[in-house]
């Protein structure tokens, strides 16, 4: 079998061993969407009228708010996997994968697959929500698409934080930590308000929160004053490749010391 | 450092320190290809931890070790493709399938979708779990999940195999099965090496043993040359007339040592061990000493175990 079969044959058989969990555990993805969901009814109907400002590029507050809960719920499902590997190591699961002699970075790989597979269905499940309550699509299919590679971009920055973690804590007591990171990065950002609009601490912080790009680029979906196009897409294209690089990189760091 | 031909695994000076605690403190043996070694120890003398340094899963912090002559460190990646590992605790998912954790394994040892497949069937029929093959794992008993970790770990015919307390919290039974099956695979060329609190399993299965405690070998040899330490085995030999008790003992003086047990009892002393029954027999006969019942005790690695560190072998749970 030559290396990259064999690469292939590995991620695919990880890959489909994290799938089982989402069709074995019934309600197992449940909360990565009903959380949003409420956050997303919960904070358009309080604030509502935050979209007459006349600095607000949409004049309804739900289309703004829409991508910000697909990335919640993509987080959510990508910490998920970064939760379960903190499991598998403390069960031993994952000392069954380190005797066999799969290249180390492979190991990673079947858990990102299930992450950017399992950030489908509440990016999905809550897009839908969304359409019924009357938001419109107003990047069109680039902005759909554009929306789509920001929430699995983002289940897979999530995911190799919370392998990050799990590899640092060896224990499943970081799952909290995992999650709290992913809502940090996303509301420490423009999630509630343009940058413009924002005030204090929170607006010189958030240009600097990669996550900020990333929300830039999924509301060309569905925010009608951002529009779909290069400039809008590239910086969140950018942002997600650097988060991913940097919790890529730790990770393998700290997988290659894990048995020390 | 270097490893003959025939020896599977070599251990020189390893050493593995927590902070202060040397868990492994300059361990030193040599398994030969086709061996099945007994690493024999209680409780926190060091024996998984040794497991793990040889199974790549943690660094010595001193010593070395060559698995199938690869250097555990320096050639991680080459011993892993030539050993089976079943850890202490069976960690199987338990959504998932025994037939799917087969495949799974293939997988990761590279076999192809459809040799992983059959090799996965000849597996599971050779640990007697085809009827259960697909159910999770979370139906198994303790004793089915040994034996499916068992057949994971032999989905790619290792050289060495590595077994660390595979029968820890069995029943007799699933022990008993466990062991004909660890019988079946070194009779097919598999060197294994067994870590064990028990030394009844160390006894019935491992051509050598090494006693380790507080992180250092202490004894090592053949359970025959290890029970011989310790003394040649007694025969006790209880009469049914307290009065010949000293005729008795002048007339068995030429079988070995002898002492004196209550009235009625002479114990003696003997390398031949069984086979000095007879003439024991036939002495006392021809000097006119009727025998009530002969016994014979023989050393055991409990008796070793004692001898050597002091201590007995504890174990929490003890086979039957």
């Amino acid at each position: 079998m030559t290396g990259a079969a064999y690469a292939l044959g590995v991620g695919a058989a990880l890959w489909r061993r994290a799938l089982l969990e989402i069709a074995r555990v019934r309600g197992g993805l449940l909360p990565t969407i009903i959380a949003p969901i409420i956050f997303l009814l919960g904070t358009a109907g309080q604030f509502d009228r935050l979209s007459d400002l006349s600095d607000f590029p949409t004049s309804s507050y739900l289309a703004w708010i829409l991508p910000l809960s697909c990335l919640q719920g993509a987080g959510f499902a990508g910490g998920a996997v970064g939760a379960n590997l903190a499991r598998d190591i403390e069960q031993g699961w994952f000392d069954r994968l380190l005797t066999s002699p799969a290249p180390r970075p492979l190991l990673l790989l079947g858990p990102v697959l299930a992450a950017m597979t399992r950030a489908l269905l509440p990016t999905t499940v809550i897009l839908t929500a969304g359409l019924v309550l009357g938001v419109s699509l107003t990047g069109d299919l680039y902005g759909l698409l554009a929306l789509y590679v920001a929430a699995v971009g983002f289940a897979v920055v999530a995911a190799l934080w919370g392998m990050t973690l799990a590899l640092w804590a060896r224990s499943q007591q970081v799952g909290p930590l995992i999650q709290n990171g992913v809502f940090l990065a996303v509301f420490l950002s423009t999630a509630y308000t343009p940058e413009v609009l924002l005030q204090g601490w929170l607006a010189t912080f958030a240009p600097y929160n990669p996550t900020t790009y990333v929300l830039e680029l999924a509301r060309q979906a569905t925010v009608a004053g951002i529009e779909p196009s290069w400039a809008n897409t590239w910086p969140g294209l950018l942002a997600l490749a650097g988060m991913g690089l940097l919790w890529g990189l730790v990770a393998l760091r700290l997988l290659r010391r894990f048995s020390r | 450092m270097s490893a003959s031909r025939q020896d599977a695994i070599v251990v020189e000076g390893l050493a593995r320190a927590y902070g202060g605690l040397r868990a492994v403190d300059g361990v030193d043996l040599t398994v030969a290809e086709g061996e099945i070694y007994g690493f024999l120890g209680p409780n926190g003398a060091g024996k998984s931890t040794t497991v793990r340094i040889l199974t790549t899963l943690l660094r010595p912090t001193a010593g070395r070790a060559l698995v199938a002559g690869h250097d555990v460190e320096r050639e991680a990646a080459a011993v892993r493709r030539v050993i089976g590992v079943a850890l202490q605790e069976a960690a199987l998912d338990p959504l998932m399938t025994g037939r799917e954790l087969l495949q799974l394994q293939g997988a990761l040892h590279g076999l192809r979708r459809g040799a992983a497949r059959e090799r996965g069937e000849a597996l599971l029929d050779r640990v007697a779990l085809q009827d259960a093959a697909d159910r999770r794992l979370g139906t198994y008993s303790g004793g089915m999940r040994r034996r499916l970790d068992l057949a994971m770990a032999l989905v790619h015919e290792p050289r060495v195999l590595f077994l660390d307390e595979p029968t820890t919290g069995l029943d007799p039974s699933s022990r008993a099965t466990l062991w004909d099956e660890v019988r079946r695979l070194n009779d097919d060329g598999t060197t294994v090496f067994l870590t064990t609190q028990y030394l009844e399993e160390a006894e019935q299965l491992a051509d050598r043993v090494g006693i380790i405690d507080q992180g250092r070998i202490v004894a090592e040899g053949t359970p025959d040359e290890l029970k011989a330490r310790v003394g040649d085995p007694v025969l006790h030999v209880d009469l049914i007339d307290p009065a010949d008790a000293e005729r008795a003992a002048g007339a068995l003086a030429a079988h070995g040592a002898i002492r004196r047990r209550g009235d009625c009892g002479v114990l003696v002393q003997s390398a031949l061990g069984a086979r000095a029954i007879a003439p024991i027999v036939r002495t006392l006969d021809e000097a006119g000493v009727e025998v009530d019942a002969v016994e014979l005790e023989t050393p055991t690695l409990d008796d070793v175990f004692l001898a050597v560190t002091g201590h007995a072998a504890t174990a929490e749970d003890a086979p039957a």
